[in-house]
């Protein structure tokens, strides 16, 4: 039966290629298009894999009980936590104390082999040398047993070490920070994967952390939350047995902030317990199941349509004496053999298209070098089971004709009105179709307005850098010789800008409780903070030269006084960091650091106009004198800092890394794909309906034609059905597409329009009018009496 | 072999109701050669699709080699007809993505004989056509007559106890037509029973009997009186 099933196949196939390749192009990009998002989903699960610790591997957080009954989680911890309160716990392997190497969310830290070629490295840290029994460093030069255990040391990655040494041996040689510290290499490792949440271009040790930020005491302090931990739990250890014992080990500093343990697992798709990542994935997975669904519909109507030209065989296999049974194996065996087919195409296909969607894409979007076997057996399996589901209806049709009629091929096609399976697949199809096109519309509008909607500040003409300096004196000079350009129109230092991180503290308000206490964004701004990133104060005023006292006010945003529930803010007063400001401006919401996030209270307070051994310095340029003002400032801030090594950048070049932004610009691509490969899946299975259906109607257009209607009004009679079909469509595909948006995270979307859904039908409607006019016209070159003949 | 008593079908459409068979009472044989002859729309070949279990009467029953029919379920028919009866049509009825040799075997295919055992029942059918050499042919390479002889060797593959033959001379010209009825005169004088449809006088009268329907009806029966019923072959 299978070796008959098979050759019957081949001999259609070279009988009838187009409708063939079409029945197996359809299947095949709908088993490839599950096999991609198996990968893309395969990718995003396999952050952190590399470690050999996986499984043991956990990250110290915790979590504030908020105000507003909002829960917090922060992965800034203390130092003392994990230098007093893990010590000790039975269930501890090792712990790592870690903190950034100057502040990683900014620019980074000027690295040198020479103190000249200077190069601007972010995602340094300090650590324990226990990081190396926790986290797997593979070392192409040294080795973790010296590495971070003297004071000065560096352990380089090895991009950063071929970079710094021109891809020459780094071990020995020395490296200066800044221009200023110097420390020796003791080690060189294999980069982190790109699929790493703890990514460290290179490592100093905790020991030298003191010496080198002047920072003493560090191990003792409770209150400043500046600091990574990880740890690694003995094998079959409870992660809940030391959440117990550290629950309460805060509550001494303050009662509201609760550390507890995060696996390593869900420190990428889950760390702060926002299902963000899943309903993404959730979503992603149900566009692939509907493009694996939209496929099998196809194949569907492609083979019901199909049967009935094999009328003869199916009434000549009765008579002889085949039984339902037995075509019934038949056919489904050809339906197996088909879905095999298309599943090992699917596989070959996505072999050699993957890298290139890499390449596309950026980055590993999509996994490939992961156990190719388990994902295989998946996809044969998934295959077998799209192979048997969409064969049985087939399968069950073409066995349970009726011998006689089928022999005279006079088969009643469908009931003209009515419901008929094959009008219901035609709508599935074209709601999936415009589904996964609105989808793919949203999230590349989503994408586009995290970058470009009004942000609420100048995000575009505004370069920044961040100095490191020991130069010490008042910044007015600078600021002069800045302003006196006409290209320059503002400058302000700030230890923040926007979509840089800024830190925050806990705050006690005016007309809260005594002991009350909420979490505030706490930044740190000169004078001209908020002219130069073009802020609104919505109420009271500027922080102004005029007013000497303005070091113990303070500048608050909208939210900041919702969350207090002030109705009259001005001259309020709050204690923050064991000082007390008083209020006197308000500061219009803006985007903070992420467009996904929501908002959060944030508190604006003083400095000077002088210089500080931290500072980010941002210039306001006027539009169009981009190059112009960056020369500008070059030259300038080159002369007021000769010792001192920094990089200007605009701040665009912020937004356009951020992460939430580069999440939804991955997500986009891969919907986008998804998109494009619906419409090629429902194109071609339009393709191969209608070229059956103009074939059995070809002697209705000979009929036609020979009566004299034109080739218009076959057009019209054609095209009605399938619109009709499409209408009915949109009724399921736009409320579902709706309810998609609705169910996207983010705190701020973009608001939808009705376009997007009228040009996801648009395009599927052009779709299927191509495709029948392609047709039609190809029926009607045909000679009418050649058609009327072959009876 | 055959027997129907008050056999008639009533085809119904939405609107109209055709009377295909009347009442027809008819009895054949073991070891006949049965003619069937009409003008169009007579109901010949409701008959015989009927006779051949591939149809079912409205009234009336159809006893076939004893057994009734009539109350019989698809399955139940389709297994009674699996072996006992051939077809030979008009149009040959051959599978165009089957070559000769597999049209033939498909009757043995669908009895569950085995492989082995298959290719020499239909290498023997095939050389006792005279067509073996064209075995690995398919349909639309062979002549009219050459299709036919296969689509005979199929129908005679399984030996079986009646061959139905719905006008199997009508697609040939008068030489392979009669290449066509000889063979199928051959097979009857080999003990096998058949009835056939045809528009033929000539072809009609090398039967033993013909049967005239018009509208439905049996309306004269021709006897050649020469037949003698021959028993115990094929049985």
């Amino acid at each position: 039966m299978f070796t008959h099933s098979f050759n019957i196949l081949a001999r259609r196939f070279r009988k009838d290629p187009v409708f063939s390749l079409a029945t197996l192009l359809g299947l095949t990009l709908g088993f490839a298009s599950f096999i991609l998002l198996g990968q893309f989903i395969n990718a995003m699960l396999s952050y952190d894999r590399c470690q050999e610790h996986y499984d043991r591997i956990y990250r110290v957080q915790f979590f504030m009980n908020q105000q507003d009954n909002r829960v917090q989680h922060s992965a800034s911890v203390t130092a003392a936590l994990s230098r007093h309160d893990l010590v000790g716990l039975p269930e501890i392997e090792e712990i790592a104390l870690i903190h950034d190497v100057g502040d990683n969310n900014k620019n980074g830290i000027f690295l040198s082999a020479d103190k000249e070629r200077e190069f601007l490295t972010r995602w340094g840290f300090y650590a324990d040398p226990s990081v190396f029994s926790i986290f797997t460093f593979h070392f192409t030069e040294g080795g973790p047993e010296k590495a971070l255990s003297e004071p000065f040391t560096i352990v380089l990655s090895q991009s950063l070490a071929n970079k710094i040494f021109n891809g020459k041996p780094a071990l020995g040689k020395q490296i200066y920070f800044e221009n200023k510290l110097v420390c020796t290499v003791t080690g060189v490792y294999k980069d982190f994967p790109d699929k790493s949440t703890w990514e460290p271009a290179y490592l100093l040790p905790m020991e030298s952390f003191t010496a080198i930020t002047g920072w003493k005491g560090y191990e003792d302090n409770y209150r400043a939350y500046s600091f990574m931990t990880y740890v690694l739990l003995k094998k079959n250890a409870d992660p809940a047995q030391v959440d117990a014992k550290i629950h309460y080990a805060m509550k001494d500093y303050n009662e509201m902030h609760f550390p507890y343990l995060r696996p390593m697992s869900q420190l990428y798709l889950n760390p702060y317990f926002q299902p963000d990542f899943y309903i993404a994935i959730g979503l992603l997975i149900f566009n692939g199941l509907l493009i694996l669904i939209l496929s099998s519909i196809n194949y569907v109507n492609l083979q019901t349509a199909n049967a009935s030209t094999r009328f003869r065989e199916i009434g000549i296999k009765k008579t002889i004496g085949f039984t339902r049974r037995q075509l019934w194996y038949q056919f489904m065996a050809e339906n197996l053999i088909l879905a095999m087919i298309s599943c090992i195409m699917a596989i070959l296909l996505v072999r050699y298209v993957s890298p290139l969607v890499n390449r596309l894409m950026g980055g590993e979007t999509l996994s490939t070098d992961y156990n190719y076997s388990l994902l295989m057996v998946v996809v044969v399996i998934t295959a077998l089971i799209t192979g048997i589901l969409s064969g049985i209806y087939p399968a069950y049709a073409i066995s349970s004709f009726n011998p006689v009629k089928a022999l005279k091929q006079k088969l009643i096609e469908e009931k003209q009105n009515g419901l008929s399976l094959r009008k219901v697949l035609v709508t599935a199809q074209f709601s999936i179709a415009i589904f996964l096109l609105v989808v793919g519309f949203v999230f590349y509008r989503q994408t586009h307005y995290m970058v470009n909607r009004n942000m609420g500040f100048d995000s575009e003409h505004v370069l920044f850098a961040n100095i490191v300096t020991d130069k010490k004196g008042p910044t007015s000079t600078l600021r002069q010789n800045l302003m006196s350009h006409a290209e320059i129109v503002d400058v302000c230092h700030s230890d923040y800008i926007p979509f840089v991180l800024p830190g925050g503290a806990d705050v006690n308000w005016e007309g809260g409780f005594p002991d009350e206490k909420t979490f505030i964004r706490y930044s740190q701004i000169g004078y001209d903070f908020v002219s130069t990133f073009d802020l609104k104060i919505v109420e009271g005023r500027n922080f102004s030269r005029d007013y000497p006292g303005d070091f113990d006010k303070c500048l608050l945003n909208e939210t900041a006084i919702q969350t207090f529930g002030w109705k009259d803010p001005i001259g309020m007063k709050l204690d923050i960091r064991g000082r007390s400001f008083t209020v006197i401006g308000i500061i219009k919401d803006y985007i903070v650091f992420s467009v996904h996030n929501p908002l959060e209270p944030h508190f604006y307070r003083l400095i000077p106009d002088t210089i500080s051994s931290n500072t980010i310095f941002s210039v306001r340029f006027k539009p169009g004198t981009e190059r112009k003002a960056k020369e500008i400032v070059e030259r300038e801030f080159q002369s007021f800092f000769p010792d001192d090594a920094f990089e200007f950048k605009n701040i665009q070049s912020r937004i356009q890394n951020e992460n939430a932004v580069t999440e939804w610009r991955h997500l986009m691509k891969i919907n986008l794909l998804f998109a494009v490969l619906s419409i090629f899946v429902s194109s071609i299975g339009l393709f191969g309906l209608i070229l059956f259906y103009t074939r059995t109607k070809l002697k209705e257009v000979g009929i036609r034609k020979v009566l004299g209607f034109t080739g218009g009004q076959l057009y019209y009679t054609l095209a009605s059905t399938f619109v009709k079909l499409l209408v009915i469509s949109v009724v399921f595909a736009w409320p579902a597409a709706f309810y998609a948006y609705k169910s996207l995270p983010g705190a701020n979307k973009y608001p939808i329009q009705i376009w997007e859904f009228l040009i996801a039908t648009g395009i599927i409607l052009l779709v299927a009018l191509t495709t029948i006019s392609y047709q039609i016209i190809r029926a009607l070159r045909v000679n009418p009496a050649e058609i009327i003949k072959d009876e | 072999m055959i027997h129907t008593e008050n056999l008639s079908r009533i085809f119904q459409t939405d609107l109209i109701e055709t009377t295909a068979l009347q009442l027809v009472n008819l009895d054949v044989k073991k070891g006949e050669f049965v003619a069937i002859m009409g003008p169009s729309g007579c109901g010949k070949s409701t008959l015989l699709n009927i006779l051949g279990l591939l149809d079912c009467s409205s009234s009336g029953q159809y006893f076939f080699d004893g057994t009734e029919v009539t109350v019989l379920s698809e399955k139940q028919r389709t297994l009674l007809r699996k072996g006992n009866i051939g077809f030979v049509f008009q149009s040959f009825n051959l599978i165009d993505d089957l070559n000769v040799f597999e049209n033939v075997e498909l009757p043995l295919v669908a009895l569950g004989t085995s492989r082995s055992k298959r290719k020499k029942m239909v290498n023997e059918i095939l050389e006792y056509m005279q067509i073996g050499h064209r075995k690995d042919h398919f349909p639309r390479q062979l002549s009219g007559g050459q299709q036919q002889r296969v689509a005979v060797a199929r129908a005679l593959i399984t030996s079986p106890k009646l061959i139905l033959a719905d006008e199997p001379t009508g697609n040939l010209d008068s030489q392979n037509g009669e290449q066509v009825m000889q063979m199928l005169e051959k097979l009857n004088t080999e003990g096998t029973t058949i009835v056939m449809v045809t528009h033929s006088m000539n072809h009609a009268e090398r039967a033993h009997r013909i049967i005239n329907l018009f509208d439905g009806k049996i309306i004269t029966e021709q006897v050649d009186r020469t037949f003698q019923p021959v028993y115990n072959l094929n049985s």
